[in-house]
């Protein structure tokens, strides 16, 4: 396996889901990864720390025709860096954007694509990934038949490769100028509202449900968050009721986020849930209900009221962070 | 007395049918169009798909898209459940020798069968009354049964459009030329939201309504041609789940009685069933009449309760479920059938205009039947090209086996209003009888008339464990839904109302879509809905609300149901 990671940015900041593939990769190869960074130049800081998590060395593509993220040039890019290089598996972490690229060239190349996938092994050189199936209750082994081979996985199944300082190795690359491909053109880009860290980068997260009992309550969850440095997240059940904004949600019809910590404040724990936020490092609940499936699946439980509990936790946090 | 059906939903009349909206250049032109890609819609497309393989000349006459099926869901069989035991006439008749019923993909004929009543404690087995009798019928998943037949139906040349909901039946000067399909992507407050795509106006010279239980234009259809029967409609509510099992079940198992109550006044009707389905899955389900009256009544948790009954549990411990769905089942029979299954560019076949037979628990062959003779009606009618020939479907359906089954057990189900036991004695004298012992004419209250009691039913419901008993949300998960939250209702319920008609809704609905809110000054409750748990069993249209189709592609995902 001859393997291309495909390095999603926003510009300032790697996407913490295409650093976390980069490390994947390398473990198969040796440390000799390769990578494909495209988008409106100057990208040399991208690149330095990519070189820093894992690529060993990079094709660099510096075109304004990059800068919105449509899926055309970058398939064309990379159509383009798979033949002149003979890699014969691409590595995505899903987001829109990557699913579109992946999608593109698997229809262009006539190549297998498996998505979602949470590992990857060789298995007698052969790739093997791991997916979930059957709304996440099983896990299946897929292969490839042939190649070249295709691979969206989960975003942040994996973890960052710990930096290492060294020299990134660049070639720059050239958008084939395909006529099709360049005629698509983004005319508005809205980011939604939202802020601190977003819920799909954050390394903490403190998720509210009904069981805070109100828009306003959501509040304990705001300062919980601010203190742990973390995002705020919410059930569908909270977010139906209009307590919190849709972004937000997690779970099956939401986000799906494993964040080193998770902190779960009046979540009873559905299954809609949990799926969206079982792969957490550490998950912390606390609910007044014993008997609440979250604590099926919670590292520590607290039985407990959020209103009572939570101010206290703020409190002893902000304590010891004005010690240190 | 409270009744739901004194809080209706708020739906206002012709709201469903309107003329074409869109310019005629932006219409999509079909010949053929069939709503539902169920066992009736897919029968009509196979058959239609026949007659104009033998008939290039007309194919040729009806443009690009001579068949079109739309469906709603995912792909089709994703909103079909069924017990199902299938009577393989209507398939034999179908395909004729081109397919064996033993080469479609099921789980077989019907080994032995048993028949008990249950108590808490006991199951006491009687004798199968002769038309629960399934010797020589096929154990198949309708879902998986749907999923073969629209592979069959595009081989013979329909165009299946999933996701697709017919929302609006397009009339124009007095006769049916199509539907309008709902638009996509607006968010819950109607909003157009970025991914926003328009429904269009699809016209054609037939339309077939194969909507299933509940239809949503099959209703609007019948309001608006004034097709009503002499009784009202009325429903079942089934609620099953598929088991992966360590021991293989060896027969088909009916049960009467518990966790049902036999006395008249709680009008309780229904009973389950636990089917193998080859040797590694079975299904068992809970059917409950929806004439029911009791407002802690919850199919669901009956069938958790049912799944603890001493003779029951052991077939299921040390398996796994695998897939749970809901949905209701038209019960009126004979007396509820439309006047006309036809009006002008109009034809109704299947579970939509109630061909179901209650005793027998069957319906599946007639929708198929409907099916073909309905395609054979829009090919005459197409040929000719005018509608006068759609007439000639009714007297097709009246002169065939549906119609002499259905009338044979016309009274049957009304008896059991009377209890159960009374219920049963009546149906046994009549369906000996082959229906020549007549019980007398007993009229229907539809299911939303019923005035409801209360009577600390839901005290019994066992707690979930999450191995053998499941609680509604985990239960919506293993339907496969994972509807889109953001988008417009597509339930239409009052609020506020009584609070027993609140209660009602939230415990008979099996996908948790409705809470209850706290009382108002003037006692009424306000009614809260996460219409995204909704798995469209319809339930909700028979005790009070209405029920429309949501956005395309949304609800559960059956596979095996």
């Amino acid at each position: 396996m001859k393997p291309l990671v495909f390095l999603e940015h926003d510009g300032a900041e790697l996407e913490s889901g295409a650093v976390g593939v980069l490390g994947k990769a390398a473990t198969f190869t040796d440390g000799d990864v390769a990578a494909v960074l495209a988008g409106r130049g100057p990208l040399d800081g991208l690149a330095a720390r990519a070189a820093a998590h894992g690529a060993a060395r990079m094709f660099v593509a510096e075109d304004d025709a990059l800068d919105p993220p449509v899926a055309q040039p970058r398939i064309d890019l990379i159509e383009r860096v798979m033949a002149d290089g003979g890699y014969d598996t691409v590595l995505f972490s899903t987001s829109v954007l990557a699913a579109d690229v992946a999608a593109g060239l698997a229809g262009r190349l006539g190549a297998g694509l498996n998505w979602d996938l949470v590992d990857l092994e060789l298995r007698d050189g052969e790739p093997v990934g791991r997916r979930l199936a059957l709304q996440d209750s099983v896990m299946v082994d897929v292969g490839w038949r042939s190649t070249p081979r295709l691979a969206l996985f989960r975003r942040g199944v994996f973890d960052a490769a710990t930096p290492v300082a060294r020299e990134p190795v660049t070639e720059a690359v050239t958008v084939p100028a395909t006529e099709p491909s360049r005629r698509v053109t983004v005319v508005e880009h809205t980011p939604s509202a939202a802020d601190g860290p977003s819920i799909g980068d954050a390394e903490v997260i403190v998720a509210g449900g009904i069981g805070l009992g109100g828009a306003e309550h959501f509040a304990l969850a705001e300062e919980l968050a601010a203190v742990l440095g973390g995002a705020v997240g919410a059930t569908r059940a909270a977010v139906y009721k209009g307590w919190y904004p849709a972004a937000a949600q997690i779970g099956q019809t939401g986000r799906t986020v494993s964040p080193r910590l998770y902190v779960a404040l009046g979540i009873s724990g559905a299954v809609q849930h949990k799926v969206g936020m079982q792969n957490s490092k550490v998950i912390v609940a606390v609910n007044t209900d014993a008997q609440a499936p979250i604590f099926g699946f919670s590292d520590l439980g607290v039985v407990g009221d959020v209103h009572s509990i939570v101010p206290k936790l703020v409190d002893l946090l902000q304590e010891r962070k004005g010690r240190d | 007395m409270v009744r739901p059906a004194d809080y209706p939903p708020p739906v206002s009349a012709g709201e469903f049918v309107t003329a074409p909206t869109d310019a005629p250049d932006d219409r999509i032109d079909v010949g053929v169009l069939i709503v539902g890609a169920g066992p009736a819609g897919l029968a009509c497309a196979i058959r239609f798909g026949q007659l104009l393989s033998e008939d290039p000349e007309t194919a040729e006459r009806l443009g690009e898209v001579p068949l079109a099926v739309v469906e709603k869901g995912r792909q089709p069989g994703s909103h079909l459940l069924s017990g199902a035991i299938v009577n393989p006439r209507s398939l034999r008749v179908l395909f004729g020798d081109k397919v064996r019923v033993e080469d479609i993909p099921g789980y077989g004929p019907v080994p032995r069968e048993s028949v008990y009543v249950l108590t808490a404690r006991q199951a006491v087995t009687v004798p199968t009354p002769p038309p629960m009798r399934n010797h020589g019928n096929f154990i198949f998943s309708l879902s998986q049964l749907g999923r073969w037949l629209a592979e069959r139906a595009e081989e013979g040349g329909a165009m299946v459009l999933p996701e697709t909901a017919a929302t609006r039946l397009l009339v124009d000067d007095g006769a049916v030329v199509g539907v309008r399909t709902g638009d996509k992507g607006r968010g819950p407050d109607g909003r157009e939201l970025g991914n926003f795509e328009r429904g269009s106006d699809i016209v054609a010279a037939v339309t077939v309504l194969a909507e299933g239980t509940q239809g949503h234009l099959t209703g609007a259809a019948l309001d608006h041609f004034g097709l009503h029967g002499p009784d009202p409609q009325v429903w079942e509510l089934g609620v099953k789940e598929v088991w992966k099992v360590a021991r293989p079940l060896d027969r088909v198992i009916h049960t009467m009685g518990w966790p049902l109550r036999p006395q008249a006044r709680y009008r309780e009707f229904g009973g389950s069933f636990i089917y193998p389905m080859g040797t590694e899955l079975l299904t068992i389900g809970m059917v409950v009449g929806l004439d029911y009256r009791d407002v802690e009544l919850s199919a669901h948790d009956l069938l958790q309760e049912l799944k603890l009954h001493p003779r029951i549990r052991p077939l299921l411990e040390g398996g796994e479920r695998l897939e749970w769905g809901a949905k209701t089942i038209p019960g009126g029979g004979f007396h509820a059938l439309p006047t006309r299954f036809q009006a002008p560019g109009l034809l109704l076949c299947g579970d939509g205009p109630g061909l179901v037979n209650v005793p027998t628990l069957k319906g599946i062959h007639y929708a198929i039947e409907s099916g073909r003779l309905a395609a054979e009606a829009a090919f005459r009618a197409v040929k000719a090209g005018n509608h006068d020939p759609l007439g000639s479907y009714d007297d097709a359906l009246r002169a065939s086996f549906v119609w002499r089954d259905l009338y044979e057990v016309r009274d049957v189900r009304h008896a059991f209003g009377r209890g159960f036991f009374v219920g049963a004695m009546c149906a046994g004298a009549m369906t000996l009888s082959k229906g020549r012992i007549g019980l007398g004419r007993l009229r229907t209250t539809p299911d939303a008339s019923q005035p409801l009691l209360r009577t600390d039913r839901a005290a019994s419901y066992p707690a979930a464990d999450g191995r053998l008993t499941f609680d509604k949300l985990s239960s919506v998960f293993a339907a496969g839904n994972k509807t889109r939250d953001d988008q417009p209702s597509h339930l239409r319920v009052a609020s506020p109302v009584p609070r027993d008609v609140a209660d009602l809704w939230v415990n008979m609905c099996p996908a948790k879509v409705y809470t209850a809110g706290e009382a108002g000054p003037d006692g009424l409750v306000a009614v809260e809905t996460e219409p995204s748990n909704c798995v469209q069993c319809g339930a909700i249209a028979a005790k009070g609300g209405r029920l429309t189709p949501a956005e395309g592609g949304s609800g559960p995902e059956y596979v095996e149901t």
